[in-house]
């Protein structure tokens, strides 16, 4: 397996002097091409900036970020947009889906700014759709659709352009058990067909699904390889 | 993104929320309205003035006392050189020429049993018919026999008719003016004012008669009179025509240097009336301009109002993979749809408006293709120079705190 995110030494500073927080010091880190792993940590472990980095959303104060072969650490933003657009398909705790447009139209946004035709788009979007088992509900707007859809919406729309990543960030943290369940059995059917998937997290028995869960505290990694049963004790760990 | 699916984007967004769409329009379509209106209505003005100068007739020239800069510095102190026989003298010894009458007017009161009435009296001569292009309608014009004797004798306008004489027939009847006693014998048709000169609401006399009777003030040279009108035997020899009296003007006044009169033809009169009107439509046009100006500001405040309200929106574009240009386009092509949208409603608004004032004025409807063309464009660039601040605002955006804004 070739490594698809790679940190080196990354750190990502805010403010300075006295005000100085390390978000991120000294990560090193590598997630594999086809890996399912969760992200998790408590609040204000840098876990969140982490998948801002990840996700090209942000970038480094230090140390070189290489996603899928290229360091992307002092990509200029219209080249990092480009690569969100084409290699990254993000699904947020809030949906974040446009109010004003149907199921379809949203999952069109990402193809619109990859330059897609018409009617390519729509058959993409509806195929993508049908993939998360919407089919049926494609001219819905979001205000006519359960939490669980919503979700899955925002999942058709990270999956359209084919991207290399799914990152999730708390994708569940908005709904409730049963919805839960269909959206990580949806990430895993994903992981099965090739794509890489990166969760943030702070649900054990999420995180538990997934093959490997990477530890954040205090701005660092500390463990890469945390077992699901360990899961108990560092939760139970003093912040 | 294409530029086609930019627009189908923002109009979708704009369509989603109707009517702060339209309010926020509605000042650019305020203020575009009253642009097109008001050009309008000053290029109606023009129209009626032009229309009234040519109403004149285009051969007719006039001789007025005094020279231009005198007169157009207010300088009151005019010389009383010009006579009636000059306007003679024009009259018998200028080829060019068809017909001359000198007129020369006062304001006075005119009887008739007890009914009195302030109007314009004017002293003139027999060619008044023919260069101002009257008819009469009963009786007969003053003629040379009636100036030569100073005899009193008045011909009245139409409209003054009425007013004294009922539907009576003036002919023959005796009115006062000022005081002195006038037969009526002839009534003018009906024509309409022109150039603020109403001669339907006038009494016509005898200039010799004014002179010595009702005015009593001649010049040591003559007769003196207001202005002389000439017509000339055709357009073409408008020119010769001004050119020979000017030099005969000159030999009679006995002139070397610098002019006691001037004339003054209708393209003359044109011009004048053109640069003062272009500037009465330059004027409205530049008030009108503030309201658009202050549209523009709406445009602008609203857009920044949005772009604080799609915060999540633009976070999650850029998220999915928008460009700041993307960003910066979008918002863009969003403020100039509602200024040239606004603008093209405005500007029906500001053409009703035209036909209304054209309907209920004497003005002229007139929407010019010009202001249309300006208006539009003008707010169309209102609507993307409005547009960059908020535009930039949210291409600037952090994604990460755009959809971290709840």
């Amino acid at each position: 397996m070739s490594p698809l995110i790679q940190f080196r030494n990354i750190a990502k500073v805010y403010g300075t002097g006295n005000t100085e927080v390390r978000a991120l010091w000294d990560v090193n880190m590598t997630i594999d091409s086809g890996e399912y792993c969760s992200i998790m940590g408590p609040s204000g472990s840098g876990k969140s900036t982490a998948m801002n980095m990840i996700g090209c959303l942000d970038q480094p104060t230090a140390g070189e970020y290489f996603f899928d072969g290229q360091n992307v650490a002092k990509l200029a933003e219209d080249e990092l947009a480009h690569i969100r657009n084409r290699k990254i398909g993000f699904v947020f705790q809030q949906f974040h889906l446009l109010p004003h447009l149907t199921a379809l139209e949203n999952v069109e946004q990402p193809m619109m700014y990859a330059g897609v035709s018409s009617s390519q788009r729509q058959k993409r979007a509806i195929a993508a759709l049908e993939q998360v088992g919407l089919g049926n509900r494609v001219n819905n707007r979001p205000n006519q659709l359960s939490g669980g859809q919503q979700q899955r919406v925002a999942i058709a729309r990270a999956i359209v352009n084919n991207p290399l990543l799914i990152l999730a960030d708390e994708p569940t943290g908005a709904l409730d058990t049963q919805t839960t369940q269909d959206v990580i059995n949806i990430f895993s059917e994903l992981n099965k067909s090739g794509i890489t998937v990166v969760m943030v997290t702070h649900e054990p028995e999420v995180a538990r699904l997934t093959n490997r869960i990477i530890w954040f505290r205090d701005g660092e990694v500390l463990n890469h390889h945390l077992a699901p049963e360990e899961l108990a004790s560092v939760t139970a760990m003093p912040v | 993104m294409n530029f086609a699916e930019s627009l189908k984007m923002a109009t979708k967004t704009l369509s989603a929320n109707k009517l702060r769409s339209g309010l926020t329009m509605l000042g650019i379509i305020i203020g575009n309205a009253s642009v097109i209106a008001m050009v309008g209505i000053g290029e109606g003005a023009q129209k009626y003035v032009n229309g009234q100068l040519q109403d004149l007739g285009p051969n007719v020239l006039f001789v007025v006392p005094g020279n231009r800069e005198a007169r157009q510095l207010g300088d009151l102190d005019i010389p009383r050189t010009l006579v009636l026989a000059d306007a003679k003298a024009i009259a018998t010894q200028v080829p060019s020429v068809a017909a001359v009458a000198a007129e020369k007017s006062t304001q006075g009161i005119v009887n008739y049993r007890n009914r009195n009435t302030s109007t314009s009296i004017t002293g003139t001569t027999q060619g008044f018919l023919n260069v101002r292009n009257f008819e009469v309608a009963q009786g007969r014009f003053l003629d040379d026999l009636d100036e030569r004797s100073n005899r009193l004798v008045a011909v009245i306008g139409s409209t003054l008719a009425e007013r004294l004489f009922d539907n009576e027939s003036p002919l023959g009847k005796q009115v006062r003016i000022k005081g002195i006693t006038f037969e009526i014998i002839g009534v003018l048709e009906k024509k309409g004012s022109s150039l603020g000169l109403d001669y339907d609401d006038s009494v016509m006399i005898p200039i010799t008669t004014l002179t010595s009777r009702l005015v009593g003030r001649t010049s040591p040279y003559g007769i003196e009179v207001g202005f002389i009108s000439i017509s000339a035997v055709s357009q073409e020899a408008m020119e010769t025509a001004e050119f020979q009296i000017t030099n005969l003007l000159r030999l009679r006044h006995r002139i070397t240097a610098g002019d006691d009169f001037y004339i003054q033809s209708q393209d003359t009169l044109l011009d004048i009336a053109n640069t003062v009107t272009g500037a009465l439509t330059l004027m409205l046009a530049a008030i009108a301009s503030i309201s658009l100006f202050v549209g523009g500001i709406g445009i602008m405040n609203i857009m920044l109002v949005s772009v604080r309200e799609r915060t999540q929106e633009i976070g999650l574009r850029k998220a999915i993979g928008a460009s700041p240009k993307d960003i910066l386009s979008q918002f863009l092509i969003e403020a100039v749809i509602l200024s040239a949208l606004g603008g093209l409603i405005g500007t029906a608004f500001g053409a009703g408006g035209i036909f209304l004032i054209a309907a209920i004025s004497p003005f002229e409807a007139g929407v010019s293709v010009s202001a249309v063309v300006v208006a539009v464009g003008v707010s169309g660039s209102i609507g993307l120079f409005f547009g960059v601040v908020p535009a930039r605002q949210a291409a600037k955006l952090d994604p990460i705190v755009a959809l971290r804004s709840a």
